[in-house]
């Protein structure tokens, strides 16, 4: 395992000893910034990922239909996942062995690939057949299960993502 | 002036249970993230409208009935998360300018909401009022709640 893991590692070790990524873990401001900014940038997607799951579960924003919401919230959806995405990348270029040695951040990781495999899933199987069940009160099976999924996911990923600083598995 | 009931705050049972157990309070923090995101998501999701984007086939007042729910469900979420930290941390939260700067403007964005925000909702679909102040009205909304609550809360713990 230790030599599967090795070019990995000597990849994050490589990037914590750029003179940018010691400058950035090392600023007083610019990497607290950072963190600021990922929250906002979190809530803004992760607002909009429960606003939409809230409607496939058939509990909430039912008043409009799925197809509005999904097609008007996806553009800032995708807004707020890149700017999560660029923030966090930059995160973790600042400070690369303290992610690397973190079961909470590659957890986080592996629940943000599922995530995404359920709302593929849900994109190329449930939402095929949208224009049947796009206002009923209660949307079938397959919405409810992506709805429930992505709210459970999602929700993983952030808790794991706040208790990165808490490290509690650490050798 | 306040500083003898964050003492006090500070000095409680349950203030120390907190302390002394290493999970509970990140996972009150984690789980204030949660309430976070689902009081984002009912904000923007009426504050996007108003901006003239969105989901702009729906009268924002519709809208706005629908996420109200979810808005007060979040909030009082985030408050019942706030609280246990508030406990944990009363000293220094105290010395805290961004705590104080974040209970300031809490209650300023919670009357606005629920005052002059909704006054606003409710005239835009009917057009009774210019499309510049419904756009000012969900401008100040997220400035009041994300750039007055929620980044100052985020830099208590960045920076004390």
């Amino acid at each position: 395992m230790a030599d599967f893991f090795q070019p990995l590692h000597d990849l994050f070790f490589w990037v914590s000893e750029m003179e940018n990524s010691v400058a950035l873990r090392e600023s007083q401001y610019v990497w607290p910034t950072f963190e600021v900014v990922h929250v906002v940038f979190v809530s803004l997607f992760a607002g909009l990922i429960v606003m939409m799951d809230l409607r496939l579960l058939g509990i909430g924003n039912m008043q409009t239909p799925f197809s509005q919401l999904q097609q008007r919230l996806f553009p800032w959806q995708m807004f707020g996942m890149a700017g999560a995405a660029a923030t966090g990348l930059i995160l973790v270029f600042g400070d690369p062995m303290r992610f690397y040695g973190n079961i909470f951040f590659w957890m986080k990781m592996l629940m943000m690939v599922i995530a995404a495999v359920n709302a593929m899933a849900f994109h190329y199987i449930t939402y095929f057949s949208v224009e049947s069940w796009d206002n009923a009160s209660v949307p079938p099976l397959g919405a409810k299960l992506a709805g429930a999924l992505g709210v459970g996911l999602w929700s993983f990923v952030i808790i794991a993502g706040r208790l990165i600083p808490y490290n509690w598995f650490q050798n | 002036m306040l500083e003898p009931y964050f003492q006090w705050m500070n000095n409680l049972a349950v203030s120390r249970f907190i302390g002394e157990s290493i999970w509970i309070y990140p996972l009150v923090q984690a789980i204030h993230l949660l309430f976070l995101a689902l009081f984002a998501g009912a904000l923007f999701i009426v504050d996007l409208r108003l901006l003239g984007w969105g989901i702009r086939e729906q009268p924002v007042a519709k809208l706005a009935r629908d996420a109200r729910p979810w808005l007060i469900a979040g909030f009082l979420g985030l408050v019942v998360t706030g609280i246990p930290q508030l406990l944990q941390n009363a000293m220094r939260e105290y010395f805290s300018d961004f705590f104080w700067m974040k209970m300031t403007v809490m209650p300023i964005a919670l009357i606005y909401t629920f005052t002059l925000r909704q006054w606003v909702v409710s005239m835009t679909d009917r057009s009774r009022v210019p499309p510049v102040v419904s756009k000012l009205t969900g401008l100040a909304s997220i400035l009041l709640w994300i750039g007055g609550v929620a980044v100052p809360a985020r830099l208590i713990g960045l920076f004390t």
